[in-house]
């Protein structure tokens, strides 16, 4: 992570910006219903080893005085999907790429509360994502 | 798979936050199915050059590049630890979800 950050600085401009888009160290909750109308129905076990190895590189090069950050902010991200294999087929790809352990008493809670639902209620998905900007600073 | 990721815009609104688009030469990190590669051109970015090492998730951003955005946009299979742009080339580059 360190290299790209590197690579970053060495490909920006001079008063150049590099944006950590990413999503915020928090566990994504599942629920049912968009908008006001969403109901937690479980929370995900997805761990941050991934997030703090990053934080620590961010920190890196900001020790070397590469960059300058901003604060940080987090705004909230639905992730919506309109039936429940959208729901399986995303959540199977999730726990693979992460390395989480299995989800499917996860993916069995929703089921049973999705059956209690009109079929067209939508799974959403809510996490928030964490962006920061950083200018590139002089050598 | 039907999915929708953030139909609410606010990522879009936060990326218009924190900085003018308009005219910046881009280098996307971790650009996958180009989704919010598309939302940076829409900014008003000159030029992206968007990169993952997913080739799937590359052929996929190609296929779905309208045309009003094809001469802005270049997808690139490439990892990030090794970029073979020049030093000093761009004016903006978003790691998306890349680190």
């Amino acid at each position: 992570m360190v290299h790209v950050l590197h690579e970053a600085h060495r490909v920006l401009k001079p008063g150049g910006i590099l944006i950590d888009l990413r999503p915020a160290p928090h566990h994504r909750r599942v629920g049912l219903g968009a908008g006001t109308r969403w109901q937690l129905v479980g929370v995900m076990r997805d761990t941050f080893d991934d997030d703090h190895a990053a934080d620590e590189a961010v920190k890196r090069v900001l020790r070397e005085g590469l960059f300058r950050s901003e604060p940080p902010f987090e705004f909230k991200v639905d992730r919506v999907m309109d039936t429940l294999d959208d729901f399986r087929a995303w959540i199977t790809e999730f726990v693979q790429q992460g390395g989480f352990p299995p989800h499917d008493w996860l993916v069995q809670r929703v089921e049973r509360a999705h059956a209690k639902r009109d079929p067209r209620t939508k799974i959403v998905v809510r996490g928030p994502l964490r962006l920061r900007v950083m200018s590139k600073q002089p050598p | 798979m039907a999915l929708v990721v953030d139909p609410q815009g606010n990522e879009i609104r936060a990326l218009q936050r924190v900085t003018d688009w308009r005219g910046k030469h881009v280098l996307e990190i971790g650009s996958g199915n180009g989704r919010v590669t598309l939302r940076l051109a829409a900014l008003g970015a000159r030029k992206i050059h968007a990169l993952d090492p997913d080739a799937e998730l590359i052929q996929q951003a190609r296929q779905n590049l309208p045309k009003l955005h094809a001469r802005r946009i270049e997808y690139q299979v490439a990892h990030a630890e090794h970029l073979m742009h020049p030093s000093e080339t761009f004016d903006i580059v978003l790691s998306s979800w890349a680190l």
